[in-house]
């Protein structure tokens, strides 16, 4: 886990674009694997699609994933989405479309752009958005 | 609204900005140093170096001896 953050940090702070799919050429670290975006990626999704996930591991692997310099592409999202499902936990699932907010920082462009990705899935689990209910204001 | 919004950079959003503001913040940080060095400390070292370049310990002595100041020495007078 912990050399998964470095790699993700490492490989974040060697990127000059976002959105490399390519690995990068071995530079500022050692001849370990790099892991791609998508491969990152999938490990995310797999890991909240584990169907016996418990509300500590739904709540880690969020804390985790939050604490990447990166916001969570839309799937990863909708499969923690369908995890909160699982779990009955509609107040985590809202907090979590809220971290997405947050963590886009200045970037204002990034949050509508996951909502109307997931819209579906926030249908689909009846889940309302921040805006939505009015918490998003102070 | 508009047609579907488009995919943003959504990876790598520190490391962007960090790449951009440390170089400027070393920087300016080293700019500050060197202003500080040759605003401040070499005016005030200039400073001292002048007043003791051409300081007589012992007339200062001697002014300090008359003026009374010392035990264990007394002015002349006494």
């Amino acid at each position: 886990m912990f050399s998964a953050v470095l790699r993700a940090g490492f490989r974040s702070l060697s990127r000059t674009r976002a959105n490399h799919t390519a690995p990068l050429a071995v530079r500022c670290y050692s001849h370990a694997e790099v892991e791609t975006d998508e491969e990152f990626d999938s490990r995310w999704v797999t890991y909240f699609s584990k169907p016996d996930l418990d509300a500590w591991e739904l709540r880690k692997g969020m804390n985790t994933l939050i604490g990447y310099d990166l916001v969570p592409e839309p799937k990863i999202i909708d499969s923690a989405l369908r995890a909160c499902r699982r779990l009955n936990d509609l107040a985590s699932a809202i907090r979590i479309l809220e971290a997405v907010r947050d963590k886009s920082g200045p970037h204002k462009e990034i949050y509508p752009y996951v909502i109307q990705e997931l819209s579906p899935t926030l249908q689909e689990l009846g889940i309302s958005t921040p805006e939505e209910l009015g918490i998003d204001k102070v | 609204m508009t047609m579907s919004l488009t995919k943003p950079a959504m990876r790598g959003l520190l490391a962007k900005r960090l790449r951009f503001h440390l170089p400027i913040a070393f920087g300016l940080s080293l700019i500050a140093a060197i202003a500080f060095k040759y605003a401040v400390t070499e005016p005030r070292n200039k400073a001292y170096a002048d007043f003791y370049k051409q300081y007589d310990a012992t007339k200062e002595f001697n002014a300090m001896k008359e003026a009374g100041i010392f035990e264990s020495v007394r002015p002349s007078g006494e």
